[in-house]
């Protein structure tokens, strides 16, 4: 598995040309082309109450969006790859799928838009529902970001998120498919940090003996992961925790440094998918560092 | 702009305190009318009542007006003492509907909600400073009795019928395009028409992708699906619901089969004339793409949600399960129950469908949220227009209950305003006028059954002059602006608001309602 080709969405917001730039580092592992993506939300344009449709608003819209993106297309043309603009007009999430199935992107790059409660409750925030629907890659790009910790606001900021991926695992199938995206990393990480948490609700009912049967065989798997990420010539290092899972890779990735996250996404059932969201969507949520979550 | 900001708010506080001014410093006649009023006012709860009453009323006559508080319905009486000008912000809002989209548009776009809480507040502020209790009264009777489950249906409609896609390849020939209209005028009636044509108006424009003259297939689409196709029940169009609302039972709309059916016949031939001349004018073939995608409906379990919509509204208008009062308005338990059963079916909706289907869709909420803003401003500056028509020849505009007096006369003034302001409050509007012209001061719960049976040709009249004539122009009917836009982004040019009406509907609307006339009024 490989990232040749990659579709950025971008709203125009600040940094986004930042976001674009940490981006091509991919160039390292195999990158080739960049699709472009805006897309004109239909509510800014369409439905006019009583009126009809902003003909020329659209076109003016597109107009901007084209000229901005021809600017971002020569920086990209500089770093010795192609690109190519699409601009849409429509139902932002089902455009972003629609665009990524037709141009056969093997990673979506999109930023992360904070929304009220109440569109958190139903529909989740605009890339926690691409992520939940895509069935390719999906990166949260987070290249400014503010967070809590120790009571205190931080600020920091990702511009080297391929230095030290943190891939946390379930053995899933996708946590499968994660490691073999990260092993495309070559030239890019300098070392993966590969996490397993064994789960608080797992680890209650066990008596000392089988937890730490449970702790042997998850680090011999965790050895295993190790081992497949070197032999694709990569360092890497294997963290086992017990505890919360999420709260677990949000401490490991802030205690080893991690640059960004790498998941597996987490299979659940389509009503806790859909409004509970299961371990992976909280991570992208809550953490500070870009999430990559593959399916 | 910030001129007209100034100017707006200048106005804003000019208007309370004008009518404040004329309220407190009002001849003795005046305030004899509202003295007058106080006692015969009926249907508010005695606290409400009891505060409404101007201070200067004695005691024996404000005790007197909460006992009657409790006995009886109707309170056309406040119409009698309210001046024209009150009814300048409904005018001001439905103006603010017909010319922001046509001379600010952006403007209009993302701040119609603003404008719609301006003018909504320019009625509230000073009518409440004047009438206190009363004029909350009639306020909160407005949004609970009107207003709410107004929304709550169109919602529930436009939530269900946006859970039903039609996928498939079709071939746009005048068979299958008059098909099409067929089959939307037919549904309009049962899905509404916001749902009809949510439902159609894609694959009708996919059908005709390769076609050269789509406009006036959109423009007849607009005519029949959006319009006159929803004439049958409550839910085909919002006005009609209103009636409902307003006590007009369920099937009696069926009354207008005969009206709807001229109206539809003569539409549908003459646009299967029209599209069989352009289509061999044209000689354009479906381009044959190898990719022919089998029709198939998708999200067909909305129909039961859609059958539940319907069973509820017609639940409520047969059982009597008594009445229970929030926030001191009365209203029926059954109508309460139809609002939550309304609600759950869109909930059952969201729930049970596939986000896929709404995306093919391309559905959004944004549609009906500009409904429930503009309402909120429609129901509330309504207010005093609906309490004058019903004072009858009491009221400021007994004039025009006067000049319009003859179901010719009901068809063509509702139909000519529904034209170019939204048709359902002008429904409303020559519902009201009705009830004041035929049954001044009685209470409309037995005034309507009358208007239904003895002066039935009026109901029609109004009915059909507010449903047809909401195709005349763009701001006729809310689903109308919908086509347009979905049209237009998808590549079909539409005519402008102008070249709409010059075009198409004085040339096939106006002739199929002259003859509507002569058959029935």
């Amino acid at each position: 598995m490989r990232i040749e080709k990659v579709l950025f969405h971008t709203r125009f917001r600040d940094l986004a040309f930042n976001a674009l730039e940490v981006l091509l580092e991919l160039k390292k592992a195999g990158l080739q082309e960049v699709v472009l993506t805006y897309v004109i939300p239909r509510e800014e344009v369409a439905f006019v109450p009583y009126g009809g449709y902003l003909k020329d608003a659209a076109e003016q819209m597109e107009e901007v969006a084209r000229l901005r993106f021809e600017q971002w297309q020569e920086f990209i043309s500089s770093k010795g790859l192609r690109s190519k603009v699409r601009i849409e007009t429509g139902t932002l999430n089902a455009k972003i799928l629609a665009v990524a199935e037709e141009e056969k992107v093997d990673l979506i790059v999109t930023g992360r838009k904070k929304r009220s409660a109440f569109e958190k409750v139903y529909v989740g925030s605009h890339v926690l529902d691409i992520l939940r629907r895509s069935v390719r890659p999906v990166l949260m790009g987070k290249y400014m970001v503010q967070y809590e910790w120790a009571g205190e606001v931080l600020t920091r900021v990702n511009d080297h998120i391929f230095d030290r991926p943190l891939l946390a695992t379930d053995w899933s199938k996708p946590s499968e498919n994660a490691l073999e995206l990260i092993k495309s990393f070559k030239g890019l990480a300098r070392k993966v940090l590969v996490v397993h948490n064994v789960g608080a609700k797992i680890s209650k009912g066990l008596d000392v003996a089988a937890l730490r049967a449970l702790e042997d065989e998850s680090q011999r798997r965790l050895d295993d992961y190790c081992g497949r990420i070197e032999e694709a010539g990569l360092s890497a290092e294997s963290y086992l925790s017990v505890g919360k899972t999420t709260l677990e890779i949000l401490r490991q990735s802030r205690e080893q440094k991690a640059t960004m996250i790498v998941m597996g996404r987490t299979g659940k059932d389509w009503f806790q998918e859909y409004w509970l969201g299961g371990v992976s969507h909280r991570v992208a949520e809550v953490s500070e560092l870009p999430v990559l979550l593959v399916p | 702009m910030k001129r007209v900001i100034f100017v707006l708010v200048l106005y804003l506080i000019i208007v309370p305190i004008k009518w404040t001014t004329a309220h407190a410093s009002g001849t003795e006649a005046d305030f004899f009318k509202h003295a007058d009023y106080a006692q015969n006012s009926r249907c508010l709860p005695a606290p409400v009542l009891a505060a409404a009453v101007p201070a200067a009323v004695d005691g024996e006559s404000a005790a007197h007006a909460a006992v009657e508080a409790d006995h009886g319905h109707g309170h056309a009486n406040l119409g009698e003492v309210l001046p024209l000008w009150s009814c300048i912000p409904f005018v001001g809002m439905l103006l603010s509907i017909a010319l922001f989209p046509l001379l600010a548009p952006e403007f209009w776009h993302h701040h119609f909600g603003k404008v719609s809480a301006f003018w909504a507040a320019t009625l509230a502020v000073p009518f409440l400073a004047a009438f206190k209790g009363l004029a909350l009264y009639e306020i909160l009777h407005i949004i609970l009795a009107d207003y709410v489950p107004f929304i709550i249906l169109l919602w529930s409609l436009y939530t269900v019928s946006g859970g039903i896609l039609l996928r498939g390849t079709l071939r746009g020939t005048p068979i299958l395009n008059t098909g099409i209209l067929l089959i939307g005028t037919l549904l309009a009636s049962w899905m509404g028409t916001t749902g009809a044509a949510m439902l159609l108006i894609r694959p009708f424009l996919r059908a005709n992708a390769h076609r050269k003259n789509r406009t006036f297939m959109v423009v007849f689409f607009i005519f029949l699906v959006a319009n006159v196709g929803g004439s049958l029940t409550p839910l085909g169009d919002p006005p009609l619901f209103l009636g409902f609302l307003h006590g007009v039972s369920f099937f009696w709309t069926l009354k207008i089969l005969p009206h709807m059916l001229v109206v539809s016949i003569l539409l549908l031939v003459i646009y299967f004339l029209l599209d069989t001349y352009h289509y061999r004018k044209e000689g354009v073939k479906a381009p044959d793409d190898g990719v022919k995608e089998p029709l198939k409906l998708v999200g067909t379990h909305n129909f039961i949600f859609l059958a539940g919509i319907v069973g509820s509204v017609l639940m409520s208008g047969i059982v009597d399960w008594g009445e229970v009062t929030t926030l001191g308005i009365h209203r029926a338990l059954q109508d309460w129950v139809r609002d939550g059963l309304l609600i759950g079916m869109g909930i059952l909706s969201m729930v049970t469908t596939s986000i896929t289907i709404r995306e093919g869709n391309d559905f959004t909420w944004f549609p009906i949220l500009e409904v429930a803003y503009l309402f909120i401003g429609i129901f509330i500056t309504m207010i005093p227009c609906l309490l004058i028509l019903k004072a009858g020849p009491k009221g400021e505009l007994a004039f025009l209950i006067q000049g319009v007096s003859r179901p010719v006369h009901y068809f063509w003034v509702t139909g000519a305003l529904s034209a170019f302001l939204d048709n359902a409050p002008t429904y409303l509007t020559f519902f009201n006028t009705a009830l004041g012209s035929f049954f001044a001061g009685m209470p409309e719960a037995e005034a309507v059954p009358l208007l239904m049976t003895e002066k039935a040709v009026y109901l029609q009249a109004i009915s059909t002059g507010a449903v047809f004539f909401g195709a005349i122009s763009y701001i006729g009917n809310a689903p109308n602006f919908m086509v347009r836009s979905i049209a237009e982004e998808a590549g079909t040019p539409m005519p402008s608001f102008f070249g709409y009406i010059l075009r198409f509907s004085l040339l096939f609307l106006i002739p199929s309602f002259v003859i509507v006339t002569l058959l029935f009024f």
